[in-house]
């Protein structure tokens, strides 16, 4: 099902249990043929104008089976035979149009049942403002609530952390097996969503969402179709096809006298099937589906979006912005390279860094211990008389106190100058010539003391994603922009934007730049995606054309994105706009295909039924009879709708190319295809109809 | 044979040379930007606004505008109904002819007022000179005007500009290029032996000694607006066959390429208008693709001649049947194709006597609506065609469409769609209701596919606002007056209102940057993407008439019976 | 809008057809003398009931391509 998306990527694919829930699909199809019998309620055809004209004419039809002689005398051969063989081919168009929206929609509902599965209604502990608890059901929670949650209990709904620390298991939405930490304050581990499980300790919650408005909630309705409103572009296609129907509608209602007058009278059921073949029944048909197909295939990409209009949007998308860290380089910087100064030697250095580091649990601060014993400095102090100092954003710093009033630090290259000052220590002019280097390499400096003294600097290595190069390629190949933001300096951002690929970038950005960028790009006329995670991140998303937030973020970022990324994956945008181009490109195709065929369509049946005009030369195709010729237009135009339903469900594939090569192709694929399959098709029906002895 | 498709090639050459030049002229005028004219015309023209109590000319929002086009034309309508209906007391009819029926002048006066030119009646015999100079004259200057200002204000939106202001654009269609143009041209004719005289019929004795009335009167000015305002209503019945209204080989090359110049640069001035000339010269492309093949086939058809005939003669001569000699088939089946094209609608053959070829031929232009088109308003159904292209195919490349950096969005759809759903409604369904009612009143001469022809050209001439007649068809009377005024109605302003709402739409939008992701629409591959869309929702909707009409004949005509 | 369309099933669609077949009834004769083409009065009854629901569904049509959210 992926594998349209995942040409795109050139990473290894994820592994298995993060690659969306695995639906059940049995008994979808025995379900859908159920559903497409039960969509024949005229009340559902009325929603698709193309398919309801189908609906009137089968009526019509089975009229005239029943009586040939009701709108005039028959003059065809059989007609209560070839009538009803008319009729019940109409029918079988309906009900694969149907039977193709079902498969769609049951998809989604599989979809939804996977979701709802961590929805059941359970028992909350409702906190009363007096502190007592009062067990109520979950439904009856209202935003604003607060809950208390134990060890083992499903969280009852979405909400922010106020007390508590706590393991949460998210696998059921997110199919990550690793417990998250939870606990207040912190941004991006506050927030958690109805339908996980706590595993251990306790937690106190503040309901952020009414029961049936959380994520999960608005996902089943937008998966199962029942909240789907149409789609801008939809909109305008449905026109279109209304407009290309209602011409067909008076051609062929004026045929009628008009073929009379010309002595080459045609019967009614005969003017029905021809005003079939020629409205866009395929596309029409089929339009439902591709959309319902385009909402689950962003659900299964773990991806919920509040509305079809986001997803499409997506395809329009002409800037991203993406932030450096965790999207184009690996969450982790690693050390690289020592860089003495000031006379000291590489191995005291490495010393000193190894000491400054012992607490350092990151991974750098790892990367730094690792580094340092392989150049062959150890650990000589004992850690219990040590007192490790973590790095705080006010000191920029980290380090370590030693006994003897040792004091070891390393960190940004000012803060640790500042130190050093601030001991009367001095700063080497070579510090600063190092520093630039390293800056201009793309790395990190930092800065390492001891006491009022700078031993140099450790060269700290942002790791490019793999593969990420190739894919701004193939972005920019398809005219999207990409603009990277980070919080490094200008000669760092720009190096890591060269090696990385992107077109653009932001140094030493605050999230609230990022709303700035986001409305210049938006002045020029661009439609802009972003990601974020941080409660800062919300007006930014909110002002984003496509704001897709991180699961692991904030309630208040995941209020103000369109989109919300279970697994976390910032890159995953990326994937979003293919998807969502993927979605008008279907679209369009399958439309450009469905008028095509009208051409073949033309050509079989009305040299057929005007035979008696003396035009039997235009038969081309060298159609056995006339209602052989009629009966294989029809037949062709229904079977072609459950021969493009794969293609309707999967989504074209899609190419990263420009847009005039993306054009050339499909016009050639479905605009040619469309002309020459249904003359070779209608050909092949109608050896086989007269060799069936049919007409 | 030889000269005859030099003839044919070099009027084609002409326009093709005239239409940057004429081009970047209406260009100028319309981006009111300095002329040679202005010193002459620059204050009348602020003299006549000022009468309108316009000084300072706004620029109008797209209802504004709908409303000055509508009330203006109304206003004229009115005049000019009365005028041919008080014709017998009125002064100028040195004839003496006398009043016409109300269905025939409210007929008449649509068909002129809506650029279309279709005549139940022959001017010589039923119309008093003030009828002729004063009412059709004056509407035949406005009527292209209207067209070209709605035509201009179409592209300004298309292009994010303002839409401007109807009064001054319909003032300076006049002033800067309909009336110098047909001043110059009147002059040539007048030269060339066409007759510009308050005179009434002239009383001359034949050779045999009878008396003979030879109708004359103010014909050149006349004839040269008709042609180029691609008006087509003739000052006689016969219309340009006339020896009087084109009198030889030069008045009938001038009057050819008179009628499909200002269609031609129109395209050009667009592409100047959207600063993408490249993107002008495939438009102009398309049409030349339609429009040589008809020439050629029409001329084709014409100068094989009747293959039945021929068997008599036993030897092969063309069709000259309903021709005038002096033209012969070539400048008749030029000017057939152009006439169609054009939809000027004058004519210099009858049409009803061509072969099926040209008579599908002349239809398909009549469907088309943009094999030139009319004026001003068939160069904005080119781009409405280009709009509708780009809806269908630019989803496949996965981005809402886009046309000139805009988007096309459900409202374009609706308008283009309008524009795209009147023809059929103003043509099949009038055929079908006149094939329907009894047999008296159908005025079909010529029964079988040929008569189905003549009514479907009756009303598709009529929605095109095209005007000429596939004639053999009686009809002057009251159905046929009234149904085919409802379609010149419904063919002129329903198209007119949806362009203007449209322009004045897209003007409002945000211009979207050109990426790579955009698709190209000046490139080959689109211009021929957009050909195709235009053969198939243009010939696909009246492809069974034109097989139970024209196609349906020629096979009858070949197989001999 | 989906309560207007119930409402239509509810009360304007038997009321609409009812209407419709007495209007078929009226013009019926009307159109059988008009037409040269021999017919009995049933069949143009079912033709002009035919011709009413070409109309409707033409009127249908343009509704959806005036108002193509409500659909």
């Amino acid at each position: 099902m992926n594998s349209q998306i995942t040409t795109l990527q050139s990473e290894p694919p994820r592994s298995p249990d993060r690659k969306g829930r695995q639906v059940s699909t049995k008994g979808l199809y025995q379900r859908a043929v159920k559903q497409a019998f039960l969509k024949l309620d005229p009340r559902v055809q009325l929603r698709n104008p193309v398919m309801f004209l189908v609906w009137i004419g089968t009526i019509v039809t089975a009229l005239v089976t029943v009586n040939p002689n009701l709108f005039g005398n028959a003059t065809d051969k059989n007609p209560m035979v070839f009538n009803g063989l008319i009729t019940l081919i109409l029918l079988f168009t309906l009900l694969f149009a149907n039977f193709a929206e079902a498969v769609a929609e049951g998809r989604g509902k599989a979809q939804a049942d996977s979701l709802r599965a961590t929805k059941s209604d359970s028992i909350a502990r409702k906190l009363s403002p007096n502190g007592s608890i009062q067990e109520v059901s979950s439904t009856a929670l209202r935003k604003g609530d607060l809950i208390k949650v134990i060890a083992g209990d499903v969280i009852p709904a979405d909400g922010e952390v106020t007390e508590g620390l706590a393991s949460v298991d998210e696998s059921a939405i997110t199919g990550e097996s690793a417990p998250v930490l939870k606990q207040p304050g912190t941004d991006i581990a506050s927030s958690v969503t109805g339908g996980t499980r706590i595993l251990s300790d306790e937690l106190v919650i503040r309901v952020t969402a009414d029961p049936g408005k959380g994520f999960i909630d608005r996902m089943i309705a937008l998966v199962e179709g029942a909240e789907r409103s149409k789609t801008p572009n939809e909109i305008a296609l449905t026109v279109l096809l209304a407009v290309l129907t209602q011409v067909f509608l008076i051609v062929i209602a004026t045929l009628l006298p008009i073929a009379q007058y010309a002595q080459s009278p045609v019967s009614v059921a005969v003017l029905i099937a021809l005003l079939v073949a020629l409205i866009p029944t395929t596309i029409g048909g089929l339009l439902s589906a591709i959309g319902i197909a385009g909402m689950d295939r962003v659900a299964q990409f773990n991806v919920i979006a509040t509305s079809g209009r986001a997803v499409e949007a997506c395809g329009d998308i002409s800037t991203l912005i993406l932030d450096k860290t965790g999207t184009i380089t690996l969450g982790n910087r690693l050390a690289e390279e020592f860089i003495p100064v000031n006379g000291h030697s590489l191995k005291e250095l490495a010393q000193v860094a190894l000491n400054a580091s012992i607490f350092d649990e990151t991974p750098e601060g790892k990367s730094i211990v690792i580094l340092a014993e392989k150049l062959g400095a150890s650990l000589t102090i004992d850690r219990s008389v040590a007192i490790g100092l973590e790095f705080s954003a006010r000191t920029r710093m980290s380090g370590t106190d030693l006994p003897n009033n040792i004091e070891v630090r390393k960190g940004a290259v000012d803060a640790v100058k500042g130190f050093v000052r601030s001991r009367s220590g001095k700063i080497p002019d070579e510090l600063d010539t190092q520093y630039e280097s390293v800056s201009r390499l793309g790395g990190t400096p930092l800065a390492v003391c001891q006491n009022n003294d700078i031993y140099g600097v450790i060269y700290l290595k942002d790791i490019i994603k793999p593969g990420i190069k190739e894919r701004f390629d193939q972005l920019r190949r398809m005219g999207i922009r990409t603009v990277m933001l980070t919080g490094d300096n200008r000669i760092t951002a720009s190096v890591i934007a060269a090696e990385a690929g992107v077109d653009d970038f932001v140094a030493e950005a605050t999230p609230e730049d990022k709303i700035e960028v986001i409305r210049a790009e938006q002045a020029k006329g661009k439609l802009v995606a972003m990601t974020g995670d941080g409660t800062n991140d919300a007006p930014a998303l909110a002002q984003a054309n496509v704001g897709v937030a991180m699961n692991s973020g904030t309630q208040a970022a995941k209020e103000a994105a369109n989109m919300v990324d279970l697994d976390s994956d910032p890159t995953k945008l990326i994937d979003i706009v293919t998807i969502g181009k993927q979605l008008l490109i279907t679209r369009g195709a399958l439309t450009t295909f469905s008028i095509a065929n009208d051409i073949a369509k033309y050509f079989a049946i009305i040299p057929a039924i005007f035979a008696g005009a003396g035009i039997g030369q235009l038969n081309v195709m060298g159609l056995a009879s006339m209602q052989s010729a009629v009966l294989s237009a029809l037949i062709y135009n229904a079977l072609i709708i459950p021969a493009l339903i794969p293609l309707a469900l999967k989504g074209v594939k899609f190419r990263p190319l420009t847009a005039n090569q993306l054009l050339s192709r499909n016009i050639l694929v479905y605009g040619l295809g469309g002309v020459v399959a249904p003359f070779i098709a209608i050909k092949i029906i109608d050896i086989a109809v007269t060799a069936v002895g049919l007409a | 044979m030889l000269q005859g498709w030099i003839q044919i090639a070099l009027i084609l050459v002409t326009v093709i040379i005239l239409t940057p030049l004429l081009g970047k002229y209406i260009a100028r005028v319309f981006l009111h930007k300095t002329t040679l004219l202005d010193p002459i015309f620059g204050p009348i023209d602020r003299a006549i606004m000022r009468t309108i109590g316009i000084y300072e000319p706004e620029g109008m929002s797209g209802w504004q505008y709908i409303q000055a086009v509508l009330v203006s034309n109304i206003v004229m309508g009115i005049a000019v109904f009365l005028i041919l209906f008080l014709q017998p007391i009125l002064p100028f009819n040195p004839s003496q002819v006398g009043g016409l029926s109300w269905d025939l002048v409210l007929h008449t006066t649509i068909s002129f007022l809506t650029n279309t030119d279709q005549q139940h009646y022959s001017g010589e015999t039923t119309l008093s000179y003030s009828s002729q100079v004063f009412a059709l004259g004056f509407l035949m200057f406005t009527s292209a005007a209207t067209g070209l200002a709605v035509g201009i204000a179409f592209i300004r939106g298309l292009t994010g500009r303002s839409l401007g202001n109807f009064y001054q654009d319909l003032m300076q269609s006049i002033t800067r290029i309909l009336l110098p143009i047909s001043f110059m041209g009147t002059l040539v004719l007048i030269a060339a032996g066409i007759p510009e005289t308050w005179l009434g019929a002239a009383q001359v004795t034949t050779l045999e000694g009878a008396t003979q009335a030879i109708a004359r009167g103010p014909v050149a000015h006349f004839e040269m607006i008709k042609q180029l305002g691609e008006n087509g209503g003739g000052f006689f019945g016969i219309n340009s066959a006339h020896p009087f209204e084109n009198s030889n080989g030069l008045t009938n090359f001038i009057e050819t390429v008179a009628m499909v110049v200002i269609p031609a640069s129109l395209i050009y001035t667009y592409g100047l208008f959207m600063g993408n000339l490249r993107q002008a010269w495939l438009v102009y492309g398309i049409v030349l693709v339609f429009f040589i093949p008809l020439v050629i086939m029409t001329a084709w058809g014409e100068s094989q001649g009747n293959g039945q005939v021929n068997t008599l003669l036993g030897s092969m001569a063309p069709n000259l049947e309903g021709k005038e000699i002096r033209f012969g088939w070539s400048a008749s089946s030029l000017w057939a194709i152009v006439t169609t094209a054009t939809m000027c609608g004058a004519v210099n053959a009858m049409h009803d006597s061509l072969m099926p070829i040209g008579g599908f031929s002349t239809l398909l232009n009549l469907f088309l609506q943009i094999v030139w088109g009319g004026q001003g308003t068939g160069t904005a159904y080119l781009f409405i065609f280009l709009i509708l292209a780009v809806f269908l195919t630019g989803l496949m490349v996965g981005r809402t469409p886009e046309f000139l950096g805009r988007k096309i969005e459900k409202a374009e759809v609706i308008l283009a769609s309008v524009i795209l759903l009147i023809h059929p409604i103003a043509v099949l369904i009038p055929t079908a209701v006149t094939l329907l009612l009894p047999e008296d009143l159908r005025g079909i001469s010529n029964p079988g596919f040929h008569g189905l022809s003549q009514i479907v050209y009756e009303y598709t001439s009529a929605a095109a606002n095209n005007g000429s007649g596939f004639e053999g068809l009686g009809d002057g009377t009251l159905w046929w007056n009234l149904s085919a005024s409802v379609s010149m109605l419904l063919g002129r302003y329903v198209p007119i209102v949806a362009l203007i709402l449209l322009a004045d739409g897209m003007k409002l939008k945000q211009i979207v940057p050109m990426t790579d992701g955009t698709l190209r629409t000046d490139t080959g591959l689109f211009t021929g993407v957009t050909g195709v869309v235009i053969l198939i929702l243009g010939v696909l909707t009246f492809l069974p008439v034109l097989v139970l009409g024209p196609i349906a004949e020629a096979f009858q005509l070949s197989s001999g019976l | 809008m989906q309560e207007t369309l119930s409402r239509f099933w509810q009360k304007r669609l038997p009321r609409a057809l009812l209407l419709s077949l007495l209007m078929a009834v009226t013009i019926a004769p009307a159109v059988q003398a008009a037409t040269g083409i021999s017919l009995d009065r049933g069949q143009t009854f079912a033709i002009v009931l035919l011709g009413m629901t070409t109309l409707a569904l033409s009127i249908y049509l343009f509704v959806v391509i005036f108002q193509p959210e409500r659909f």
